[in-house]
């Protein structure tokens, strides 16, 4: 019998849903699992409580490692790197950007560090190039003069957000595995140490889902642990680091900057198509929802990286983003950046037979975890395939290129084609990336939020943050009949929230006026602020 | 060839041209004062054209109020400070008839303020309370009262604006709204801007082909709506006109930016200024300025060259963060032009709370200069900067211009506060 | 026209190089009110705020072939409405010079080279002879025709005078007799003026051309002709773009210039205050309604206001304050007609009429008979859109209509004026 109370079923009627595996968690080792299980055969669903991407996968600076940010003190993680970006960079092109990295020593940082690093990058096999100051400053112009050190390595960049689309989407195509979003276990069915049913509810609705599988896979990032408990496995230890990342309006720099030192905070400057992405600051935290970044860690992040690229200071910013990531309790005593970056792949068996956790890791290789992962749970059920995601392209799929910066621009000008509106000014998002993102919008019935929207395309990733295409999707889609009633209203309404969290903490200079006048708009004009709240209530 | 600096010698300056500063123009134009009005139009060029006195009470629910009287009464014992709460009633109100009549003079009639506030049309399908509405778009406030049968137009190519959102959201309140969407007569781009169209609506001979269309639509309507259209220079001549030829009552909702009703004003007031015989230096901001025992220097220039103003008395009125009044940087927020001190919060991380729609609103609105009676700004140790140094509208501090939807209601009763003030520097006898 | 590649220009960084700090195209707050207010906006499916976006995102290789870039006027309306005034125009130049000659439009490029091929600098490629031979040819008929003006002089390289005056190549090359009313004023005024055979033509398409070293070499010829001349004040005639271009070549290129530059509206003015001009209204006994299109190059982009209160001030004089009206928006606010920025020159025929619809709806709303200017291209377009979208307007310089006001006006020279004034006066 089930060994979980069951959630309260009230009036709703429980809706079944059947598939050979339920992988939890919609981040990249998600996506990655569920490609790899459909391109064995296996049937899977794929769901997650908030949306693609949601949590470390999303909330990252976007660089795909070349391995040798981690030579000093992981060596093993360094290989990983290597291996998995070559991979990644062979086969999944469309997601990555090959900017190359430096690694510059700037003041006072040790000049050991930096002379015992091309040694290091060459015993972990990465390829590593020493310049003259002078080389790196003609190479980027906006580095500091006080550089001592200066490191060419080949890191890239990827897009996070639209790998994940990739995967999901070749995943559709391969089997009749299927991805469902709003989607949150509540409780396990469990009967003779195996998982009968994971019983889900719809966020968005409220349904409740009776969600039958013959596999469970839980990868489930930070939230891996919580889900283990839910399922009765406490084996599961994780620390939670928070680390917060802003964003500049514009791309300052051509290729990924690290500092030459020990990780620490404000110390890596990321390319990520039109903009550039600074971080990072690392604090543990003990919880994992309202993670929001403060203007503390915002601060710190330019105080520091304002020493490898002085114009950081005068910068405009046009958000900051905070995420936690997951890492696996270390044995003994260490910092945050010391303990393993390693994943883990936990096969609970001493509990439940049809039951495993992944986590850990980092988006390099979140193709290795999901291969390892996937090799496990097609051995539980006997698949004998193998795994073919180290050697198959990943294919364009269907409304996936929209998330890659500055390219929508691009389709909507050759195309030409007067009437296909600019409904994103800033990004440039015509209104047929959005037919197309809600056309092969996940789940049937549900309408699409605009963060579900903003999350496939550069919708909102603008200096105007979503505050004028927020207003001028919401009226394309009840144009179209899409939005119905209030509830656009309420779509606008979570988004600004959304769009806001990211901006409050650097908010000044140009993003200010900005934003005073996205207020007068949304609350001044629009009324958002007051939209629960029409009664006179003052009276 | 040398640039030559063009001097103005003046009796009274106004810097900034937002709604603040063009009420102090008018203000100062019929007391015959000689003025010139240099500084951009900021966030005047993004207003619905409505005129808020006040529409809600921030720090509490956040819920509007129907009288915004009452709510300035309960101001004074809640928020003494606040601009608003500083003005005798008598006084507002008499700002606001001046500065209503001044406009009707020009060309654009609004409603008379009265007692309560009106529940006004948005784009977005929802309400808002303000004082005054322009009289192109009264019949939409009275048709929303009456749930008169009515049909909202919108058109092809037309971004942000749709009757069909609109009808959505109010179909409860309102069943007997429809919507339908045209093609603008006669206009090729397939992306449209409102003010394109509202120049097209200025030939009368476009109106009689927009006419002869919207009437085939609504033959059973009461009232007809559409984005706020009418016209650029004469909005109430071109309703008027189309109202005849359509047949029934129509009205405009006012559009997200670029809107209308904003170039509207600017353009009025570019127009009528300089009739009137004030210097205006348009669209150009002051850059320096020089505090002397009679006279305030200012400096700026625009493309032919440097300008020089000898004023004997100056009203700031340059708004906030979008118009560059006040300069919010990493660590706090300044004055730039007079370098002013600017009340404000701590550090930077109490200028917003977590919630963006947390209905007591963001503090960094209430960031401002502080004056005293006579509306002068003072010092860091609360003396007066200089007697002939006045300062108007949502510059001032202790105020929530968005939350508090007030910001017509602060510019054009400061500025009235202001100008008073000043005359009484100008000319001691007069006042 | 050949497969020359043109070359990818980097707008991010010129931009940032080219404009001021706080007003670069990082301060974009996309609100689209430059859009809005753009009567090229549309075009190629381009407006300013594509154009600043498209620059953020990258798009360089767009931006710099993208054929708007000779559709928008370079008027600056996009910054005089902007709140945070950026300046879009000077990317638009800079996009212009790096197009390879062959490929820009060879109207511009020709008028350009036909500037630089005689030291006329005439656009029309008028040598300095013959417009000496033309200005004393007409001189001549005058005198003789007209006995009133018996003794009117046209002077040419008079060292020391008050006034360099230049001339658009329009007249001396095709209608002459255009001329004659502003000989007639400055005579009537007692004016110490002079024409220059060197360097005498007001047209400068080099600028529009985006060559800024001709454009550079074309006002140097000009700036020189005048300081070898002695004069004091070189007189902008009715042409717009060739104030800009010289103003804005002196200051931009530092050049030496030991006089002051001055637009004739300025004097016309100053002239009717000075009772000079004894100009009135008392010919339009019809009540025809005036109205005025003020020129970018001279309003808003140069002197501002001012001057276009000199225009208005002018044309009520002459018209009846009763019979003027003005265009919406106007002064420093006013839509570019479509003519300028080397429009006209540039062969785009579809697109400049649907950039200049909305000069004509403004035109229409003012149901004025006749748009007074003091510019050869606004002219000229104005007049091309009034017959293509059927205004029956007509467009007329302000000389014509003072010498008519004057009573002064031969038969000849009422070619813009329409049936009713044709004999007026006569």
């Amino acid at each position: 019998m089930s060994t979980q109370a069951n959630p309260r079923q009230d009036n709703a009627e429980l809706k079944v849903l059947e598939t050979e595996v339920l992988i939890i968690g919609g981040g990249l080792t998600g996506a990655g699992i569920m490609r790899d299980l459909s391109l064995r055969g296996i049937r899977c669903l794929l769901i997650d409580k908030h949306d693609l991407c949601a949590g470390a996968s999303g909330g990252n600076h976007g660089l795909l490692h070349s391995g040798a940010r981690y030579v000093a003190n992981d060596l093993r993680a360094a290989v990983e790197c290597r291996q998995e970006s070559d991979i990644l960079k062979q086969l999944a092109p469309q997601c990555i950007e090959n900017t190359g990295a430096l690694f510059v020593g700037v003041e006072d940082d040790d000049p050991g560090f930096g002379a015992q690093f091309p040694a290091r990058c060459a015993s972990a096999g990465i390829a590593c190039e020493e310049l003259s100051p002078a080389e790196a400053r003609t190479m980027e112009p906006h580095l500091t003069e006080k550089i001592h050190t200066a490191l060419l390595l080949p890191d890239a960049t990827v897009d996070p957000f639209r790998l994940a689309l990739e995967n999901v989407a070749q995943a559709q195509l391969s089997s009749s595995s299927a991805y469902r979003p709003h989607t949150e276990v509540l409780s396990f069915r469990i009967s003779h140490g195996t998982i009968d049913a994971a019983i889900c509810r719809d966020n968005r609705t409220g349904d409740l889902l009776d969600i039958r599988a013959h596999q469970v896979v839980n990868a489930g990032g930070a939230w891996a642990m919580n889900i283990a408990r839910i399922a009765g496995c406490s084996d599961v230890n994780l620390l939670y680091s928070k680390g917060t990342l802003l964003i500049s309006h514009d791309r300052l720099t051509d290729r990924v900057i690290h500092r030459l030192r020990p990780p620490g905070d404000g110390d890596i400057l990321v390319p990520g198509g039109t903009v550039s992405v600074l971080g990072t600051t690392s604090i543990r935290v003990d919880e994992l929802d309202s993670i929001v970044p403060t203007v503390e860690e915002v601060n710190t992040n330019i105080r520091e990286g304002s020493a490898m690229v002085p114009a950081l200071v005068h910068a405009r910013y046009i958000r900051a983003f905070s995420r936690v990531r997951p890492l696996l309790q270390p044995g003994a005593e260490a910092s945050d950046r010391e303990v393993t970056r390693g994943y883990a792949l936990l096969d609970h068996r001493s509990q439940l037979t049809n039951f495993c956790t992944i986590t850990g890791g980092k988006l390099t290789t979140y193709r290795l975890m999901a291969e390892r992962a996937s090799d496990l749970v097609a051995e539980r059920l006997s698949n004998t395939v193998g795994c073919k995601t180290r050697e198959l392209p990943m294919q364009d799929g269907e409304a996936c290129r929209w998330t890659e910066p500055g390219a929508s621009p691009k389709y909507w000008f050759q195309a030409n084609n007067p009437d296909d509106s600019i409904l994103c000014e800033c990004e440039m998002v015509p209104q047929s990336a959005i037919d197309e993102i809600i056309k092969c919008a996940p789940s049937g019935g549900e309408e699409m939020t605009l963060e579900g929207i903003a999350l496939r395309s550069r919708v909102g990733k603008g200096p105007c943050q979503g505050s004028f295409c927020g207003m001028r999707i919401a009226s394309y889609l009840y144009d179209r009949g899409y939005y119905r009633d209030k509830t656009g209203l309420d779509h606008m309404r979570k988004f600004f929230n959304e769009r806001f969290k990211g901006l409050r903490p650097i908010i000044w200079g140009r993003q200010m006026a900005q934003m005073e006048l996205s207020e007068a708009l949304h609350c001044g004009l629009l009324g958002l602020d007051q939209a629960n709240n029409m009664d006179e209530s003052a009276e | 060839m040398k640039q030559n600096t063009r001097h103005i010698d003046t009796d009274l300056t106004i810097i900034g041209s937002g709604l603040a500063g063009v009420a102090a123009s008018s203000f100062a134009l019929r007391r015959n004062i000689r003025t010139a009005q240099a500084g951009n139009t900021g966030a005047l060029a993004y207003t619905t054209g409505y005129f808020d006195l006040l529409g809600s009470l921030t720090g509490g629910s956040g819920a509007s109020i129907s009288d915004p009287w009452e709510g300035i009464r309960r101001l004074r014992e809640s928020e003494p400070l606040h601009p608003l709460a500083r003005i005798a009633e008598d006084d507002i109100r008499a700002s606001f008839e001046e500065f209503i009549t001044f406009l009707a003079e020009c060309g654009i009639t609004y409603g008379k303020p009265g007692d309560r506030n009106l529940d006004a049309l948005t784009p977005g399908g929802t309400l808002k309370k303000t004082l005054s509405v322009p009289a192109t778009m009264q019949a939409g406030v009275d048709a929303f009262a009456r749930k008169a049968q009515c049909i909202i137009i919108d058109f092809k190519g037309l971004k942000g604006f749709s009757s069909r959102q609109i009808v959505a959201n109010l179909k409860t309140d309102w069943p007997q709204l429809r919507h339908e969407r045209i093609s603008f007569p006669e206009i090729d781009q397939a992306e449209i801007y409102p003010e394109v169209l509202a120049r097209a609506l200025e030939v009368p001979a476009n109106r009689a082909k927009l006419a002869e269309v919207v009437k085939g639509l609504a033959t059973d309507a009461e009232a007809i709506g559409m984005p706020a259209v009418f016209g650029i220079h004469a909005p109430d001549r071109v309703m008027a006109d189309l109202q005849d030829r359509i047949g029934r009552p129509i009205f405009e909702i006012p559009t997200m930016p670029p809107s209308v009703p904003g170039i509207r004003l600017r353009e009025l007031f570019e127009q009528v200024f300089p009739q009137k015989g004030l210097t205006l230096i348009p669209q150009q901001k002051v850059v320096s300025t020089d505090l002397q025992a009679n006279t305030i220097q200012l400096d700026l220039k625009d493309n032919y060259g440097p300008i020089h103003i000898s004023s004997r008395a100056v009203i700031l009125a340059t708004g906030r963060f979008i118009s560059g009044g006040l300069e919010a940087h990493m660590e706090r927020i300044t004055e730039p032009l007079f370098g002013l001190p600017v009340t404000q919060p701590a550090s930077r991380d109490l200028w917003y709370r977590h919630q963006y729609m947390d209905n007591l609103g963001h503090d960094v609105h209430r960031a401002g200069i502080e004056v005293d009676e006579q509306f002068r700004p003072l010092d860091r140790d609360g003396k007066v900067v200089h007697h002939g140094l006045f300062g108007a509208g949502i510059l001032l501090a202790h105020q929530d211009w968005i939350r508090g939807r007030c910001g017509a209601g602060i510019a054009v009763a400061t500025a009235y506060k202001a100008v008073q003030a000043a005359l009484s520097v100008l000319q001691p006898a007069a006042a | 026209m050949s497969d020359t590649p043109i070359k990818k220009l980097n707008f991010k960084e010129l931009a940032s190089q080219l404009l001021p700090e706080g007003a670069s195209f990082d301060s974009c707050l996309t609100c689209g009110l430059c859009s809005s207010g753009c009567p090229a906006s549309g075009l190629e499916n381009m407006d300013p705020r594509k154009f600043i976006r498209m620059a953020m995102l990258g798009m360089d290789e767009e931006l710099s072939k993208t054929p708007w870039v000779w559709m928008c006027t370079q008027c600056k309306r996009c910054q005089h409405v902007c709140p945070m005034d950026i300046d879009i125009a000077q990317l638009v130049f800079a996009a212009r010079s790096n197009w390879p000659k062959e490929l820009k439009p060879s109207g511009i490029v020709r008028s350009c080279e036909l500037t630089r091929s005689t030291s006329s600098t005439s656009a029309m490629g008028l040598p300095p002879e013959d417009f000496v031979f033309v200005v004393q040819d007409v001189l001549e008929e005058v005198r003789e025709l007209q006995p009133q003006f018996k003794d009117m002089v046209a002077p040419m390289d008079k060292k020391g005078a008050f006034f360099f005056v230049n001339q658009n190549s329009r007249e001396p090359m095709s209608e002459p007799d255009e001329m004659v009313p502003l000989w007639k004023i400055f005579n009537l005024v007692g004016a110490d003026w002079t024409y220059s055979s060197k360097g005498w033509a007001a047209e400068n398409f080099c600028m529009f051309s985006g060559d800024e070293e001709a454009w550079h070499q074309v006002i140097q010829q000009r700036v020189d002709a005048v300081n070898e001349l002695g004069c004091r004040v070189w007189l902008n005639t009715e042409c717009g773009h060739s104030y800009y271009t010289m103003w804005n070549a002196i200051n931009r290129f530092g050049m030496e210039a030991d006089f002051e530059l001055a637009n004739l509206v300025t004097y016309y003015a100053r002239w009717i205050r000075e009772g000079k001009l004894p100009v009135n209204a008392d010919w339009n006994t019809a009540g025809l309604k005036f109205t005025v299109q003020d020129p970018c190059q001279i309003v808003r982009k140069a002197y501002g206001d001012e001057i276009a209160e000199d225009m208005r001030f002018v044309t009520k004089s002459l018209v009846g304050e009763e019979n003027f009206i003005d265009m919406q928006p106007n002064r420093s606010a006013n839509y570019c007609c479509g003519g300028g920025g080397g429009f006209l020159q540039a062969g785009m025929t579809d697109q400049r009429r649907i950039y200049g619809r909305r000069k004509f709806d403004q035109i229409a709303a003012t149901g004025a008979r006749y748009v007074l200017t003091p510019c050869h291209n606004c002219h000229s377009q104005m007049e091309d859109i009034g017959d293509h979208y059927g205004g029956g307007y007509h467009v007329v310089h302000f000389w014509t209509l003072i010498c008519l006001s004057l009573g002064i006006l031969g038969e000849n020279e009422r070619a813009y004026l329409g049936p009713e004034l044709a004999a007026l006066g006569l």
